[in-house]
């Protein structure tokens, strides 16, 4: 489904990717961790085209991204992304947030746009906000909307760039809820996160990056189980006995 | 002591009302059209295509550095003749209304294309990113989503970039437009009454602005709450 091959991308001359490949297979999910810093959210923002990089190839849904005839907003209507900072369009309602790019996009009808957006938000628990504006919303309601948001566009897989770290452990569940379900469901799905929790339960494979480099790609169990390299170790210790 | 005497006022109220529109309408015209023009500009600087920045800064940078009295000048002399050419109008028709509506429209649109663009950049990135994400193309992120949000945020500087606007149109008396200022300076010169025609308008002109810019205040108030 998507398939990243020896990607790099520099800003100016500083490298903040360096030849990474990995591939995240139709209904899997991947966990992406590392540092901050570690180009954990660059990479995930190459595979729907918001970030450019230089060289190798990204492919999703046999669409290479960088290709000179892709339909960008095309293919980006097919990939569904949550943001770090939940980014909801503050001058419209909930509802309107789930249904603009469905009318605009998709050029699906209004009410149909309408049904669709009230399902997903009676998935993520958040039926009573409909007429609300996101800043009226908690930061995990917020996220949960975004997630809503990404869903009505149908895709076909999702990127989450997540640091569920802005939000108290409490919303961090409601949110993590609704990605297990998501999940088990057979989404297909690239997570940025440092919820090793969230990987364990439900990631296929953990991919581990530091400094623009994937210094791990396992299965899961091996990853929590025995770590290959210094740096993941180093990582897992920290962040497990956080 | 100087005998004030303002009994030539009530008389002359129609005259004057009559420029209060001629003020209100050049002040409305060019706040629409320098608000479209003003946009077009903000995109075209912030387009990231060089022919277009370029032009669009020359525009900004031409416009802002050269005095109103003189962009409107030129346009009294310029317009007459452009339109007798294109429209085929007679040597004498009047055109100095035209004229300073254009002249105002295209300097304020100067004005106007740095307040949208501090405006337009005033939105977080991220949000552009979204709309992207979801599929959107970049005339629909703007039209949708930046500047939607942009104008919200800039509505109260657009607002006093007006009323400036307004106070400015008095400076159509270089074309002897009769505007409310020119009004009530032919009125004052006919009666020999200057002095109190000039401080009736000044009044008139401090009333409006002044509770203009204390409804703008409280909407901002309202905006930013």
């Amino acid at each position: 489904m998507i398939s990243i091959r020896r990607v790099s991308k520099f800003y100016g001359d500083f490298q903040v990717l360096a030849d990474c490949s990995t591939e995240v297979k139709k209904g899997e999910v991947v966990v992406i961790c590392g540092p901050s810093g570690s180009g954990k959210s660059t990479l995930i923002k190459c595979v729907n085209g918001l970030e450019p990089f230089q060289s190798g190839e990204i492919v999703v849904d046999d669409v290479s991204v960088g290709g000179p005839k892709t339909d960008l907003p095309k293919l980006r209507s097919r990939v569904g992304m949550v943001f770090q900072h939940f980014e909801l369009f503050p001058h419209m309602t909930i509802a309107e947030n789930l249904i603009i790019a469905q009318t605009r996009v998709l050029g699906r009808r209004p009410n149909e746009a309408m049904d669709k957006g009230l399902k997903l938000l009676e998935r993520v628990g958040l039926t009573a906000h409909a007429e609300k504006y996101p800043g009226e919303l908690s930061g995990g309601q917020q996220q949960r909307v975004a997630i809503a948001r990404a869903l009505s566009m149908n895709p076909i897989c999702m990127l989450f760039d997540e640091r569920t770290s802005a939000l108290d452990p409490e919303m961090i569940n409601e949110v993590l809820e609704v990605m297990v379900k998501l999940a088990q469901e057979g989404m297909t799905m690239m997570v940025v996160t440092h919820e090793m929790e969230f990987a364990r339960k439900v990631a296929r494979r953990v991919v581990f990056m530091d400094e623009g480099r994937i210094v791990e790609d396992a299965r899961t169990e091996e990853f929590f189980g025995a770590p290959r390299s210094e740096r993941a170790q180093q990582f897992l210790s920290k962040i497990l006995h956080h | 002591m100087y005998d004030f005497d303002w009994s030539s006022i009530p008389g002359a109220l129609p005259f004057l009302w009559e420029g209060m529109k001629i003020s209100l309408e050049i002040t409305l015209v060019a706040v629409i059209v320098g608000i479209l023009w003003g946009t077009l500009l903000a995109l075209m600087r912030l387009s990231g295509i060089s022919p277009l920045a370029y032009f669009a800064a020359g525009y900004v940078n031409l416009f802002r550095s050269i005095p109103l009295v003189m962009v409107l000048l030129w346009f009294f002399l310029i317009v007459p003749q452009f339109m007798q050419a294109v429209l085929g109008l007679a040597p004498t028709a009047d055109t100095r209304l035209v004229s300073a509506m254009m002249g105002f429209a295209l300097f304020e649109s100067a004005y106007y294309a740095e307040i949208i663009r501090a405006g337009i950049q005033s939105v977080p990135k991220g949000q552009v990113a979204a709309a992207y994400a979801l599929g959107m193309t970049y005339g629909q992120a703007m039209r949708l989503v930046v500047l939607p949000q942009a104008f919200r945020n800039m509505l109260p500087l657009l607002l006093t970039q007006a009323i400036i606007l307004f106070q400015d149109t008095s400076l159509v008396y270089v074309s002897a437009l009769a505007d409310f200022f020119g009004a009530a300076y032919k009125v004052g010169d006919r009666d020999g009454r200057l002095v109190e025609l000039l401080l009736f308008a000044g009044a008139v002109y401090f009333v409006l602005c002044y509770g203009a810019s204390y409804a703008v205040k409280r909407l901002q108030r309202r905006v930013s709450a």
